[in-house]
């Protein structure tokens, strides 16, 4: 079974696009396909990044959340409210 | 917020991200110089936009909490400075790798990239002094003085490459450059919308998050002030 890549499949619908005349092909030095291929690699990079970040700041606060809940749930039982 | 709201507020946010990469990858052309590199800026700018807005929300937060000492005020400008810091962590990894292929550098002593940094520490700073401090209530003053100095690098990031004629891109009208094309200007603001979308989401979380750990303090005060039980007050023994 192969692994998920998220930064693979961005590369390749992204390929995709370029391909597409809706996606408006660029007509300059940065539609070379050396420099298109090094584009797709450093933006593949890049909304990895920003998915990483985002995704771990999302589990760790919610296992504080879940932490802290639990704690005020315990001290509440204690307290017998 | 009841958790009804919150939960609609999540779905809302999470089908805004799904919608902005439609339109970042799908709806909005490649640019003719950079290529497909530029479409980092359509999480990049946002994620900019966001940082100031935990900043200036924490500094705002901070200026009524030293007006008035209510901990309403400290709560949400402790949870606004967490997701500033996170948005401008975004910012300052996305930035270098757009940077690498179109300038051929990681990094520059540009001065909008230096004064970014300086922000990014400057609210490290501000959630360190808050973790380690003993005293709460020092810690909250200290913090607030700290959140409202750290905002005043915002103006300085917003016109460094006016002011010193940086290597930066203005890309928008409003930071005095072109312009973008309409589609992109769309996509833009889709992807602005979805990312302010996920900033009110994390921030009712975080700051949920501060009112559970207000509500264990006083949980536990509560338990230092109950009267010890019959059986504790012998030492656990029972009289003969």
């Amino acid at each position: 079974m192969t692994a998920f890549e998220p930064g693979a499949l961005i590369a390749g619908v992204l390929a995709a696009i370029q391909d597409s005349p809706a996606g408006g092909v660029a007509a300059g030095a940065a539609g070379r396909p050396d420099a298109v291929e090094r584009g797709l690699r450093f933006l593949a990079v890049a909304y990895g990044v920003v998915w990483a970040i985002l995704g771990a700041y999302l589990v760790i606060l919610s296992y504080r959340l879940r932490r802290v809940a639990r704690q005020v749930r315990r001290l509440r039982e204690r307290l017998g409210l | 917020m009841p958790a009804m709201w919150s939960r609609l507020l999540q779905v809302t946010t999470v089908l805004g991200l799904a919608v902005a990469l439609y339109m970042a990858f799908v709806v909005a052309p490649i640019e003719e110089k950079m290529g497909v590199i530029q479409k980092i800026f359509y999480f990049h700018v946002p994620s900019a936009f966001m940082a100031f807005l935990g900043v200036g929300l924490c500094a705002v937060m901070s200026v009524l909490y030293l007006l008035t000492r209510e901990r309403r005020f400290d709560l949400v400008a402790h949870a606004s400075a967490e997701l500033g810091v996170v948005f401008c962590t975004i910012v300052l990894v996305t930035g270098p790798i757009w940077a690498r292929p179109v300038w051929g550098v990681w990094w520059t002593g540009e001065v909008r990239l230096t004064s970014t940094l300086i922000l990014w520490l400057i609210y490290v700073g501000y959630l360190l002094l808050r973790q380690n401090a003993e005293n709460r209530e020092q810690a909250a003053r200290w913090a607030a003085i700290t959140g409202i100095v750290g905002a005043l690098d915002m103006p300085i990031i917003y016109k460094s490459v006016e002011w010193w004629r940086g290597l930066h891109p203005k890309v928008l009208k409003i930071s005095g450059g072109g312009g973008l094309e309409p589609a992109m200007g769309r996509a833009f603001v889709v992807c602005l919308v979805a990312f302010l979308l996920l900033f009110v989401s994390l921030l009712v979380e975080r700051v949920r998050l501060g009112l559970l750990q207000d509500e264990i303090e006083w949980l536990d005060q509560q338990i230092a002030r109950r009267p010890p039980a019959a059986g504790a007050a012998g030492g656990g023994r029972a009289s003969p």
